[in-house]
């Protein structure tokens, strides 16, 4: 006790009892709950700088200490700071904006031309349309543009003017589709239309105030444009299914908020209410249904899952589509995973192409520059010809030619 | 590893220490080299080989220099030998590409086939122990040392963790004696911790938060001349509490395993001349540079012109030192020419008539304007950033957005925070060293509280000098 009298002496024992303890309690804890000492893992795998890396990750995700302390620091840059960490921007009015999307926008073009080949999204989105038309089926791309994209002005006051931005890559990126021929579904061009023809005040907000998502009446602006380009084509024709809807209002708070993993802010922020509208049949009155001999495929991330998986269900955007074209779609939807994951998901799956005329890619306007697992090309099972069962073609001698992509 | 991680806070610090106290004096050096291997092999193993062969190699280098009986003509190809097989170690790893690169540049300008250029990866603080070793060869070869008696005490110096990866560069000389013996007190390890966690606060608290501001800035499409200047004033902040933040982090740990590191800087932004910064900033390269080379060059002892010359030269491979990029040379050569214009102005600033506010303002001024050279990624975009800090260039339309996500409350407080500690001469270093008061204790052990929450929250946590 006598140490505790020296200020060197406390100030050192409480040095080496805060370094220590932390990790004292993370054994006894783990040993408790029977996991097994994570600590002790690194001497289980070989010492490689990707295993030391995931090992590092594993402890500080399960440090209880972190756990426990960071919604407090980050409750307090957020409530008194007014700063959202690296997730959230806070904007006017109760909107919220994803960091990493802004961050997006605000990069300077030439930090794209950096990239590598599996971060073009070009070469692979080329590569899948070739083989889709090997099947004989076309391919139609719809980026979903950020909400920091289409909501500059709700960010700032000083932004006021703003009704639409393009992020550089975006622009570069639509510019190469075109000139390479694939189809887009150019929903920035829409919904900037859209806001400045509605006038500040009055219209619905395309996008939720608290989510990185759109809203019912962006989704179904959004369905309106794809059907009417696939009409437009003539790759679709309009179906006999008359589909109307049915209001199913839900509250929700949204995901930037939630991503925080702040309980004390999710306590404090009121949820949004959302006038959602379920699609259903006009003659029975029965729920939207997915057809699995449907011409048209719908791959998406979670622009696609909202209000459709999610509550209230059969909402949103692939249930619009079937409104519009008047015929039920199918759809094939990885969260986060618009780039390459919902690819590979079809890779694994590959009777989701049975019958298919028209497969409408969406993926999220960050995927650009941010996309999990990059933008990898992705091998589809090998076609079966018609009437000749069982023999397989080489998908290279199917393949389309088109110009080379342009260089990044 | 880096310092302000959990793994080396929370698991690699403590076991490291249980261990050393524990161990006899004769054991500790041992310990801290095999510790040292683990915290830099840390990255990527395989540094570790390179670092062993290096430390044999300039161990052996250093018997063959002081073996009696050898001639002075043997002891100068020796010594010749080691420096060039260092230096072309350090050259190869973190010169090749960028040689290379500019070849290439220079073969497509005048209409030359290019060459495949191999992907060298840099090991992390290769000009740091790399220097290490060099200041050992030549003290030995100038008499200065005496060579290292076992290999233990000469690996556990040049691998020492503390300052293994971002220094403070210690020369052999300033070491050799406490490798053999230091002094283990409680005084002593408490100020260790009282500079640790100042260090730790600096890096954590300040830098950071400084960063993503630079970041933004720096990153962005088209910044109006306002956050442009605010932006590399933050940068300005963020690589001063990163780097003096990790030096006195480095001191401290330096401290409690008994060693004494002098302090690497002294309040460089309350400098009156570039002269006198360049006495406060990374004050163990910038005697390095002095010791090894502008004497070694002549000094000054060889007439006025060539005293600016040896300047601009130091300078000039000061800034190529900090990395392989043109930046680095044109920082250099910025520094090199205001160095020898005091020089000729008898170590007086152009503007060293003015009042004191005036001249540390001009000053900071010109160190700020150099760090864009040092930001930026490259010369293109250097000069692009110069314009928009004048309003010449194009300002985007996504200006006001990226002023909305700079000027928040939290980082206004933290850039109002850095200013008032910059522009003083009282040193967060000199305070924590100090005797350990209750006073100081009330607000060391809060703020070491603190800093780690703040940690806890993090998701940006970058070391500036770990690329040089």
């Amino acid at each position: 006790m006598k140490r505790f009298r020296d200020p060197q002496w406390f100030l050192i024992l409480m040095f080496l009892g805060i370094i220590g303890s932390v990790p004292l309690i993370q054994m006894v804890v783990e040993v408790r709950q029977e996991e097994g000492v994570r600590v002790f893992e690194v001497f289980h795998q070989k010492p490689t700088a990707a295993n030391l890396r995931t090992y590092e990750r594993s402890l500080e995700a399960a440090n209880w200490a972190a756990r426990a302390s960071r919604p407090w620091i980050q409750f307090a840059q957020f409530e008194w700071l007014k700063d959202g960490g690296a997730k959230a921007a806070i904007g006017n009015e109760g909107w919220y904006f994803y960091k990493p999307g802004l961050g997006y926008l605000l990069a300077r073009p030439e930090r794209a031309k950096v990239a590598s080949t599996t971060q073009d999204p070009l070469p692979a989105i080329v590569d899948f349309r070739n083989q889709l038309a090997a099947r004989g089926i076309r391919l139609v791309v719809m980026p979903a543009p950020n909400k920091e994209s289409v909501y500059p002005d709700r960010l700032t006051p000083r932004a006021e003017a703003l009704h639409g931005v393009l992020a550089p890559r975006t622009q570069d990126l639509l510019d190469r589709l075109r000139a390479a021929n694939v189809e887009v579904v150019d929903l920035f061009k829409g919904f900037s239309q859209a806001r400045q023809a509605a006038g500040s005040a009055s219209q619905a907000s395309l996008y939720l105030a608290q989510d990185t998502h759109w809203s019912p009446a962006g989704v179904e602006l959004a369905a309106k444009l794809a059907a009417g380009h696939l009409l437009e084509l003539g790759w679709v024709r309009p179906g006999l299914v008359d589909y109307r809807g049915r209001p199913a209002p839900i509250e929700r708070l949204g995901d930037v908020l939630r991503m925080l993993q702040v309980p004390a802010i999710e306590r404090r922020v009121k949820p949004e209410t959302v006038a959602c509208v379920q699609v259903v049949r006009r003659d029975n009155g029965e729920l939207y249904q997915e057809a699995a001999d449907a011409e048209i495929l719908v791959l998406g991330d979670s622009f696609m899952r909202i209000y459709q998986r999610d509550e209230p269900g059969v909402a949103g955007f692939i249930a619009y589509l079937a409104k519009e074209l008047k015929q039920p779609v199918m759809s094939l939807v990885s969260d986060g995973g618009g780039s390459t994951l919902v690819r590979q998901e079809l890779q694994g799956r590959p009777a989701f192409l049975k019958n298919k005329k028209v497969v409408l890619w969406e993926f999220v306007e960050r995927d650009i520059g941010l996309g999990l697992e990059g933008w990898k090309l992705v091998l589809l099972p090998p076609p079966v010809i018609p009437n000749s069962p069982g023999r397989v073609t080489d998908p290279a001698a199917l393949r389309q030619p088109t110009a080379p992509p342009k260089a990044n | 590893m880096v310092f302000t991680t959990q793994i080396f806070v929370f698991y690699f610090l403590p076991v490291f220490l249980l261990v050393y106290y524990n161990l006899p004096c004769g054991w500790r050096n041992v310990w801290i080299t095999l510790a040292s291997y683990v915290f830099y092999g840390w990255w990527e193993p395989w540094f570790t080989g390179l670092m062993l062969f290096t430390t044999v190699m300039d161990f052996l280098w250093g018997k063959v220099i002081t073996r009696p009986g050898a001639t002075p003509l043997q002891r100068k190809l020796a010594v010749l030998a080691c420096v060039v097989t260092n230096l072309s170690f350090l050259g190869f790893f973190k010169y090749y590409m960028f040689a290379a690169g500019t070849l290439n540049q220079i073969l497509a300008a005048v209409g030359a086939r290019q060459f495949q250029v191999l992907q060298v990866t840099l090991p992390i603080g290769i000009s740091f122990y790399t220097f290490h070793s060099l200041t050992y060869i030549l003290d030995l070869y100038r008499g200065h040392a005496t060579p290292a008696k076992s290999f233990s005490g000469f690996s556990a110096f040049v691998a020492l963790f503390p300052d293994l990866v971002a220094g403070p560069i210690i020369r052999y000389k300033t070491l050799a004696e406490q490798l053999r013996e230091r002094e283990h007190t409680v005084p002593r390890f408490a100020a260790g911790v009282a500079i640790f966690i100042a260090g730790f606060a600096k890096k954590i608290l300040l830098a950071n938060p400084c960063g993503l501001v630079a970041d933004s800035v720096f990153n962005a499409a088209g910044p109006c001349a306002l956050d442009a200047w605010i932006g590399v004033v933050a940068y300005t902040f963020q690589i001063y509490f990163d780097f003096c933040g990790y030096s006195d982090m480095a001191v401290g740990l330096g401290r409690m395993l008994g060693f004494e590191f002098l302090k690497n800087f002294d309040a460089p932004y309350w400098s009156e001349s570039i002269t006198e910064l360049w006495r406060r900033w990374h004050i163990s390269l910038s005697s390095v540079l002095r010791d090894y080379l502008y004497i070694a060059l002549g000094g000054n002892r060889k007439g006025e012109g060539r005293t600016y010359f040896n300047l601009a030269v130091v300078m000039l491979l000061g800034g190529l030192w900090h990395g392989a990029k043109w930046n680095f040379v044109v920082w250099g050569a910025f520094h090199g020419l205001l160095l020898a214009a005091e020089r000729w102005r008898g170590k007086l600033s152009f503007y060293g008539a003015l009042p004191r506010p005036g001249r540390i303002g001009l000053t900071f001024l010109l160190v700020l304007f150099s760090w864009v050279l040092f930001r930026a990624d490259n010369l293109t975009l250097a000069v692009e950033y110069y314009q928009a800090m004048f309003g010449l260039g194009p300002t985007g339309n996504t200006a006001p957005l990226l002023a909305a996500t700079i000027y928040t409350p939290y980082h206004l407080l933290i850039l109002t925070v850095c200013t008032g500690l910059v522009f003083q001469p009282w040193q967060a270093h000199d305070w924590a060293m100090s005797p350990v008061t209750w006073g100081r204790t009330a607000v060391l052990v809060p703020l070491f509280v603190l800093s780690i929450m703040a940690m806890f929250a993090q998701d940006f946590n970058p070391f500036l000098y770990f690329q040089f």
